[in-house]
């Protein structure tokens, strides 16, 4: 955890729910997390995670399928605490089908929620509030 | 960008590079795979692989398990920094092989 100040930030964008969009969530990430005095490092996990979870999003949300839809993340940095949402309209998340493989399983999938559990303090499904479906919380503190 | 490959008797070697997420893993199993069941030995050099999410990572473990089902080995060289961090956060370190 840093024990420096930190600026708040507050920030959101719209992406279109398709894997092209992976690399512009992934720059908007970067490009929010520059204005913070953390380590390179932090930056790259915290970029891994969002991309993770937006990944989920179009592989999970929507299973992949053509959509004209958009999905927001906002991220906001208040004292230490760093909350990123993400807010979609695809099918409801069934919590209990959200699971992250074992440790020694060693198989292609589940990866990216183990990789947002590990860099993350907490990760919450909520229900949206209208228009969206699903809305997805994940918090650290810095 | 295509994905540069060189063969050399029984080793093929696959060059990734860029950012390798969902949008870039068919096209590196399109070239890796074919390369795997032709019995082949096959490195895959990570050197310019800037960016590696569990997509990129999915590919070198079904790269990896197929290897073995075909009898033929697939080692991960000049690994990027950024891709070893995702590799050990992973805890895949001791199950690819890494060179």
């Amino acid at each position: 955890m840093s024990s420096e100040k930190l600026n708040p930030i507050s920030e959101n964008k719209d992406f279109l729910v398709h894997s092209s969009s992976l690399k512009d969530v992934r720059s908007f990430s970067r490009d929010v997390f520059a204005k913070l005095n953390i380590s390179e490092d932090l930056k790259d996990e915290l970029v891994l995670a969002i991309a993770e979870a937006a990944q989920n999003i179009v592989k999970h949300a929507y299973k992949n399928e053509e959509t004209q839809d958009k999905m927001e993340i906002r991220i906001s940095l208040k004292g230490n605490d760093l909350e990123i949402g993400f807010f979609d309209k695809g099918r409801p998340v069934e919590k209990n089908n959200v699971r992250h493989r074992k440790i020694d399983d060693i198989k292609p999938g589940g990866l990216g929620t183990f990789f947002i559990q590990q860099i993350m303090d907490a990760v919450v499904f909520k229900e949206g509030s209208k228009p969206w479906i699903n809305h997805l919380v994940l918090t650290k503190k810095l | 960008m295509a994905y540069k490959v060189t063969e050399d008797g029984n080793l093929a070697t696959v060059f990734l590079d860029g950012e390798i997420d969902m949008d870039k893993t068919e096209e590196a199993k399109e070239l890796i795979f074919p390369h795997i069941e032709a019995g082949k030995e096959i490195h895959i050099n990570l050197k310019n692989v800037e960016y590696m999410d569990s997509s990129g990572i999915s590919v070198l473990i079904e790269s990896h398990q197929k290897a073995i089902e075909a009898g033929t080995k697939v080692t991960l060289k000049e690994i990027s920094k950024s891709v070893l961090k995702v590799i050990m956060m992973a805890k895949l370190e001791q199950i690819l092989n890494l060179d």
